[in-house]
């Protein structure tokens, strides 16, 4: 048995806000394959749970009114891996999560839990970061929209208010529209590893192919929480495609991040490779934009 | 309530919803739903398959699976009545120890289900999520065809194994391993299906310190829980000196520990043993012990641990039950001698010195090696650096003990079952007689069950409470309090004439125990004994110092020892090779040893006593190595048309050994049934390699009676005879040759029985397929149901039973050669190995599919070795990544795309049939095949475990 105070089951979004209000100190569980193993390990022992999992509504991809890609928040890795429109529009997402590894994790991972735990490793939070994701959250005060670069506030912590939950995750137009993107997953082994580093750069190409437009760029494990690098998107954007802009847009990279030693990589390999890992995410955006390289 | 469907049937389930899925199957019998992890999500043990899609069973809660519906593995079918998937995988010789593989029948059930005709990649993706030890992952592809073909045309059409010895009908043949029915389709088999519904639960508290003492236990708090049964420390239990290695008796390992400590050694040690009538209550009693630490200095490295005035990890008195050295009381007097340091007993002469931490040592030398460094045009000298591995079994260590008629029972997953019990009557202090181990199938050993970790502490919890106990270890304790490869450093000097012949070879190696000295002086001599008898060479000397300190315990690790000597050696060799402009092949093929090459270095490297000077008998050596450079096509360099990506080649060349000559002692009982069946009771302990099913097939060829007909009783000390276990790749060898003396001798009974009933000579009968025996003269035929039935008829003359004994001074080396193709990016550091070949001379290869699955799976267990995996210690002694997410073993996305594994044909004259060891050999190879792979591609020298791309771009200048 888990070490789980309470489990409440909620039958609605209203109902989970509502166990929440009723239960302050309580955790949200969705798929589990995070909040459970940080149970079993003690860190989250003895709490209150919430569970979502039930909510069928928070589950699915579409595109709204207003043209953006909705991603319910209770979505699964696979479930958006095989989407036809995350494959249309934003394949690079459906492929970082793939990253995951096994079927069996891949089957209960949440999109939302990949992004409320505040993990900087989570293999979708770059790729999310690097496509100006808006999250979308749902309280007492009712449905608020938080753009991701203020959604990571500190390691592990993100910008829930007490009784929130995240019920979608919104891709806009503007963001997606004319984009390609790559992710590269640095990481010792390929399945059920944590990302030594995490890049993912995507660009929107002048008409003729020849310019970046606009480029993004997001790195997980380069920083506490998931970070772009500002000053080599602005950079590049505007820019020719050229040999020399792809390597100093990549040198470029160092300026806005700061991963630290830990034991499993020293800080001076994280650094190297994220200049390396920038360098290959975006000539592979920029193949797959139809674009090439000239001069 | 929960109501759920289970396998097709509805369920109601009174259960509390934050139980985990897993706990709702075991109430409802579904035990080959298993726990490998502690509810990680990593092994996949645990997985079901939930409205149709896996998951892993432990991380979703009862309360969530209502109305939903679940399968498991036993869903599919029973040992006799295997579905098409499951005996493929038997069939493919996948199923060996087997703890998951019915999880992995279920996903490939899964897989099939959904989609007819998957490809290797779809496969692959299917398997991502299940973590697969002993046999690799190599031979599921293989099951996959073997699936397609049984579901579209009925028959088999692609080759599992190649066949050896078309004369005979079971030995060297494609035949279903004898317990793989049983365990892929979940029946019991584990120590855990054994486990009566009154048991108590033993928890233990271990030690937050690599070194301090233990002045003070106060259990009072815990004691006044309800459910505590009895709690165990160093101050009520007996003071019994041994040591946890499962070895001959008396053993080459100092005997150091005791049951529970007033002086613990490192982070995890015992502190206390808690006995609950619930794990709950264990668990919170273990919570409320207070004690009362001294930490003490510690040392971690073999550098720390030799330097002047570094702490000690033993400081008590040393004692010799042999050999004792003449001024052992001045020695002693210079250790502090305290109390609660207890005591270091050996049991002959191993070179230690505590002193100075060293556990044993020993040394030797053949010719003279100055000289021959002197007079060579090269020399090359350097120092390979292994890391701490654990084995990672699927099933952790677990115990179940109880009381029967004044008697011990207990069920052990464990290689040694009569080293289980000697060490149990040590520290209980009853006979042998009253104490019955039951070795069940194993769920994983690679060595780290050879020794008794948990059987001494839950056969005495048992034996001082009266109560049935079990003791299961969390995955973390698997890493922190059992064994592990002993860290060493290897330092090699060789030199060599231009003609590419070697000189000489010096070896020093530094080795790491840990606190305990398990193992200490045998396994760093194997990184000697099973590497130096590969080079025909008149000057070798070895140095080998083996040291205590305080990081978790170092113990047997398949291989023993031998890896670590190949890595440096073959990697020095190749170093070598390029200083004299030699080509490594040609250097390879002019030094190595073939048969009848008089072995002169292996005198001084006995187990701790004079070693046997003998000549090399079969070897496939040569055969080896010249097979993989064909097929790898040594020589031609690759390109990958990405300039980051470099592609190199590397080999190396591997031998083990076949048990220990004159040390290793195996029995079997060969019985004649009442209908003429056969049932045979050996001493083996088969832990899912096949071992049972060799004693059945030689039996088989040698009685001339079906597999069908034949029972193998084994791992039992009641009804078995002496064996020492499965250790030193000893099973096939040792165990196979006593049932093939136990065979003979019954089919001798047999025809004197016949000839007696016949009234004719011996000299004119035979026996003959299936089963009876036929006069050449008379062409007179008795079955063999007719001659038992007679000769227990009331006038008969009794029971045909047959004992057979085996030991010998024969040696049996196994040789071959691993190559390696890698890709190396020399900017993101990355290492991928694409072509592995594990060529090998098993002898007699007598489960070929099996032998072939071994030597996938040691070969990439060893892959994970040279790579990722890598215990790594904080500066206080604590273990940062034990759990399996953060260690890293490698798993089938790291599987080579190109595996090959070749079996060279060679007879052996001393093997049972000719056969000799395999899976332990094949972890010999791996590391410097990619050493000097990575070396052909990029240019550097990686010289120390893991060879991760941090240390690779450092290397290479780029960090």
């Amino acid at each position: 048995m888990y070490d789980i105070k309470a489990l409440y089951e909620a039958e609605s979004v209203q109902h989970a806000v509502q166990l929440l209000q009723e239960h302050p100190e309580a955790q949200i569980l969705a798929g589990g394959s995070d909040v459970l193993v940080q149970v079993r390990e003690g860190r989250r022992a003895g709490m209150e749970l919430v569970s979502i999992y039930m909510l069928d509504e928070l589950r699915g991809v579409s595109i709204d009114d207003d043209e953006n890609i909705r991603i319910g928040s209770l979505t699964s890795f696979s479930h958006i891996t095989n989407d036809p429109i995350i494959r249309k529009y934003i394949n690079v997402l459906g492929e970082a999560v793939d990253m995951v590894g096994g079927p069996q994790i891949r089957a209960i991972g949440t999109i939302g839990g990949n992004t409320c735990n505040g993990v900087t490793s989570a293999d979708s939070a770059s790729t999310l970061m690097a496509w100006d994701a808006v999250m979308e959250v749902t309280g007492p005060e009712g449905v608020r929209y938080v753009p991701i670069k203020d959604w990571y506030i500190k390691a592990k912590v993100v910008d829930l208010k007490p009784a929130e939950i995240q019920t979608a995750i919104l891709i806009p137009k503007e963001s997606y529209d004319r984009c390609f993107g790559h992710y590269i997953k640095y990481s010792m082994r390929n399945a059920l590893d944590i990302a030594t580093t995490g890049c993912s750069v995507n660009v929107r190409l002048s008409e003729d192919k020849k310019t970046i437009e606009r480029v993004r760029i997001g790195y997980g494990v380069a920083a506490p929480i998931p970070v772009r690098a500002k000053t080599a998107e602005e950079f590049l954007n505007g820019k020719k495609i050229t040999e020399k802009n792809i390597r100093k847009f990549a040198e470029t990279v160092l300026e806005d991040i700061n991963p630290r030693d830990s034991w499993r990589a020293g800080k001076a390999l994280r650094q190297h490779i994220s200049v390396v890992m920038a360098e290959r995410a975006l000539r592979e955006s920029i193949i797959l934009a139809g674009g090439v390289v000239n001069g | 309530m929960i109501n759920c469907t289970i396998n097709g049937k509805k369920r109601s389930f009174d259960i509390d919803p934050t139980c985990r899925l897993r706990e709702m199957l075991l109430m409802n019998g579904n035990f080959a739903v298993r726990d490998s992890d502690d509810a990680e999500g990593f092994c996949g043990s645990d997985t079901v398959l939930l409205d149709g899609t896996p998951v892993f069973s432990n991380l979703v809660l009862a309360g969530e699976v209502e109305g939903c519906e679940i399968r498991t593995p036993d869903s599919l079918g029973n040992s006799m009545n295997l579905t098409v998937i499951q005996q493929a995988l038997v069939d493919a010789g996948v199923v060996q120890s087997a703890y998951n593989a019915p999880a992995a029948a279920l996903i490939m059930t899964w897989l099939f289900e959904n989609n007819p005709n998957p490809t290797r990649e779809d496969v692959k993706d299917a398997l991502s999520g299940i973590f697969i030890r002993d046999a690799g992952y190599e031979h599921y592809y293989l099951a996959a065809e073997l699936i397609k073909e049984k579901l579209s045309g009925g028959e088999y059409k692609t080759e599992i194994a190649p066949e050896f010895r078309p004369e005979l009908k079971a030995v060297g043949k494609v035949l279903p391993k004898i317990d793989a029915p049983q365990l892929v389709s979940g029946e019991r088999a584990f120590v855990e299906d054994y486990v009566d519904e009154d048991t108590c639960y033993m928890v233990v508290l271990r030690s937050p310190y690599a070194s301090a003492y233990v002045n003070k236990i106060d259990t009072s708090k815990a004691e006044a829980l309800p459910g505590v049964v009895k709690i165990i420390t160093a101050y009520n239990c007996p003071d019994v000196t041994y040591m946890s290695a499962g070895q001959g008796n008396p053993e080459p390992s100092p005997h150091d520990r005791r049951l529970l400590n007033k002086k613990v050694r490192h982070v995890g040690d015992r502190v206390a043993a808690v006995i609950a009538e619930t794990l709950e209550e264990a668990i919170k009693a273990r919570d409320l012990i207070e004690v009362e630490y001294e930490p003490l200095g510690a040392v971690f490295t073999v550098e720390e641990a030799m330097a002047e005035g570094a702490p000690l990890v033993h400081n008590g008195k040393v004692q010799y039950n042999a050999g004792a050295p003449d001024d052992l009381d001045e020695y002693n007097s210079k250790l502090s001698g305290d109390e609660r340091e207890g005591k270091v007993v050996y049991q002959f002469p191993l070179h230690g010195d505590i002193l100075h931490n060293v556990a044993a040592a020993n040394h030797g030398f053949i010719g003279d090696v100055d000289k021959a460094f002197a007079e060579a045009d090269a020399v090359v000298e350097a120092t390979y650096q292994t890391s701490q591995i654990q084995h990672t079994p699927l099933e952790t260590h677990i115990c179940f003990s109880k009381l029967e008629n004044g008697r011990l029972i207990i069920y052990a997953s464990t290689q040694v079952p009569y080293h289980v019990r000697r060490i149990v009557s040590w520290v209980t202090g009853l006979s042998e007689n009253k104490i019955h181990v039951i070795k069940t199938r194993v769920g994983g050993g690679y060595g780290s069950k050879q020794d008794i970790l948990v059987e001494d502490l839950t056969a005495y919890a048992t034996f001082a409470t009266g109560r049935p106990v079990l003791y299961h270890n969390t995955r973390e304790e698997e890493f922190i309090a059992n064994s592990t490869r002993h860290p060493m450093r290897v330092h090699v000097k060789m030199g060599g004439k231009k003609d590419g012949s070697i000189t000489g070879i010096y070896l020093k190696v530094d080795a790491n125990t840990g606190p305990y000295g398990n193992h200490a002086l045998t396994v760093p001599m194997n990184s000697c004994s099973k590497t130096l008898p590969l080079f025909k060479c008149d000057n070798m000397k070895y140095d080998l110092t083996i040291y205590y300190t305080n990081t978790p315990p170092a113990g047997a690790y398949q291989g023993y020892g031998t890896p670590k000597g190949t890595y440096g050696l073959m990697m020095a060799m190749c170093e070598l090779a390029e200083k004299l402009g030699v080509d490594y092949k040609e250097m390879v093929l002019k030094n190595h040893v073939e048969e009848g090459y008089m072995l002169e270095i292996l005198k001084g490297l006995g187990e701790g006593r004079e070693g046997n000077v003998v000549p090399v008998g079969s070897c496939g050596l040569r055969e080896a190595v010249e097979k993989g450079c064909e097929m790898i096509e040594w020589g031609k360099r690759e390109e990958s048309g990405d300039p980051d990506w470099k592609i190199g080649k590397g080999f190396a060349m591997i031998m083990q050994g076949s048990g220990l000559p004159g040390l290793d002692h195996a029995n079997a009982i060969t019985k004649l049934e009442m209908d003429g069946s056969i049932i045979v009771t050996s001493g083996a302990a088969d832990i899912g390699t096949g071992l049972d099913t060799i004693i059945a097939k030689v039996t088989s060829d040698i009685l001339c009676v079906p597999m069908d007909r034949i029972t193998v009783i084994s791992g039992d000390t009641d009804s078995g005879a002496f064996d020492t276990g499965s250790y030193a790749s000893s099973g096939t060898f040792f165990s196979g040759n006593a049932a093939v003396v136990a065979a003979t001798n019954l089919k001798e009974k047999i025809l004197e029985e016949a000839a007696m009933q016949m009234v004719e000579d011996i000299e004119d009968l035979e026996i003959l397929w299936p089963g009876e025996v036929r006069s050449a003269k008379t062409g007179k035929v008795l079955s063999y149901y007719e001659i038992i039935h007679t000769s227990t008829s009331g006038t008969g003359r009794g029971h045909l039973i047959a004992p057979g004994s085996f030991t010998t001074a024969g040696s049996s080396v196994p040789y071959g050669a691993h190559f390696a193709q890698v890709a190396v990016n020399i900017r993101t550091g990355e290492i991928k190995v694409q072509k592995f070949y594990a060529i090998q001379d098993a002898g007699t290869p007598i489960n070929p599919e099996a032998a072939l699955c071994q030597m996938y799976g040691a070969s990439l267990k060893s892959i994970g070795h040279t790579l990722y995996e890598d215990m790594i210690l904080d500066k206080d002694g604590n273990c940062v990544n034990a759990n399996m997410t953060d260690y890293g073993v490698p798993m089938i996305s790291e599987q080579p795309d190109d595996f090959k594994a070749v079996l060279i044909d060679v007879n052996d004259e001393h093997g049972p049939f000719g056969a000799k060891s395999i899976s332990e050999i094949a972890c010999n190879g791996a590391a410097p095949a990619i050493g000097n792979a990575i070396h052909d591609a990029c240019g550097v020298w990686m010289r120390s475990w893991p060879m991760t791309p941090e240390k690779l771009l450092k290397e290479l200048g780029r960090l």
